[in-house]
């Protein structure tokens, strides 16, 4: 367990999370949130090239008003700042790629495109991702949330050994 | 005792303290996230493997935390669970989304709350996920229109476990508190039938 140094007890780093998330529904009444975000910088950012975007059957619930000015926008921008705060102190701002020995960059970096685009899908289909549904829905005893949780481990344990040779450490 | 929280729906504070506090939050989510070891995704994807459960360990520990917490302010009166946001329950789009997003997730090595962290390390396959993932989200505003029956089939409402199974609060949390434990029995038995097979 050397390899994760510096980094903290996952038990430990759970309660402290569930700390933050109590505190997060206690100021805003919502948890963490992270995918409903990037629908709606994607939206922004679609509607500067494409005006008719307002008319979207999905996307003209964002477009409102300015799509940007939301609470979980703001808070993901935290989640970076935080995260760029916390590995900088830990001395690990690194550019790299994470993938097994041996594994090809452009095969990872292909993979990891691929993947986020059934995940912007999935998110969309579920209301949310690993934070705004399993996380704060769990948390909240929502029954979806475990839905969602339980086909979604299910998915993953069912797939992974298809995607074995881009991981370290899991031959 | 006066429900207060939370501050913002019950109107103890307003819309721009509730935006500056979302930084702050975001701030301490980033932190926790990126110590928790979500900054990699040589820490995530193991999971899918039962070779490293620090993503189920974190998730149930911080999951009964919460609940715990939320439902000790509920007994104190302080907090209205009502004006928790809990989103709605669509139970075949949830699945089918939630089946997506392990494929997703055990292909990528992400999620997008961590990709952030990852991102914000320097990972360039955060970067390209993040990519992927508005590139994914403006095909579905595309094709909305073809699926938006089936997204929005089998909505059973803002459905919680007391709703579902009958009780209260304290019932949710109980049956919260078993399905926790029992998904970490079922991991670490996983982990351990993975290990004796000795595969290095």
């Amino acid at each position: 367990m050397n390899k994760q140094k510096g980094y903290w007890n996952p038990i430990f780093a759970g309660i402290i999370l569930g700390i933050a998330l109590f505190g997060s529904f206690m100021i805003a009444g919502q948890g963490m949130g992270a995918s409903g975000a990037f629908a709606r910088i994607t939206a922004e950012l679609s509607f500067l090239y494409d005006g008719s975007l307002v008319d979207n059957a999905y996307a003209a619930k964002y477009l409102k008003g300015n799509a940007l000015s939301n609470w979980t926008v703001i808070e993901v921008f935290g989640i970076f700042l935080g995260g760029y705060i916390s590995a900088a102190l830990a001395g690990r701002i690194k550019q790299s790629i994470d993938r097994g020995e041996d594994y090809p960059a452009f095969k990872r970096l292909f993979w990891a495109f691929v993947g986020g685009i059934i995940i912007a899908v999935a998110t969309r289909l579920a209301r949310g991702c690993t934070s705004g549904q399993a996380l704060d829905g769990a948390a909240t005893f929502s029954v979806g949330a475990w839905i969602f949780m339980l086909a979604a481990f299910g998915s993953g344990f069912f797939f992974a050994n298809f995607f074995k040779k881009q991981w370290k450490g899991v031959n | 005792m006066e429900t207060l929280y939370p501050l913002f729906t019950t109107g103890a504070i307003n819309g721009n303290e509730n935006f500056f506090w979302a930084l702050i939050i975001g701030i301490v989510f980033g932190l926790i996230l990126e110590r928790a070891g979500f900054g990699t995704s040589n820490h995530i994807a193991p999971v899918f493997f039962f070779r490293n459960l620090r993503v189920s360990q974190i998730m149930v520990s911080a999951i009964l935390t919460c609940a715990t917490l939320l439902t000790i302010a509920v007994y104190n009166g302080i907090l209205d669970f009502n004006q928790i946001f809990i989103p709605t329950t669509y139970i075949w789009p949830y699945l089918v989304g939630g089946a997506l997003f392990g494929l997703g997730m055990v292909m990528s090595g992400w999620c997008p709350g961590t990709a952030v962290v990852g991102f914000a390390t320097g990972k360039l396959d955060a970067a390209v996920f993040l990519l992927g993932v508005m590139f994914g989200m403006s095909v579905y505003f595309d094709n909305f229109d073809k699926i938006a029956d089936f997204a929005n089939s089998s909505n059973a409402g803002r459905l919680t476990i007391d709703k579902l199974v009958g009780g209260d609060i304290y019932t949710a949390l109980i049956i919260t508190v078993f399905i926790g434990i029992g998904l970490s029995i079922f991991m670490n038995v996983m982990k351990s039938i993975r290990d004796n097979k000795g595969e290095n």
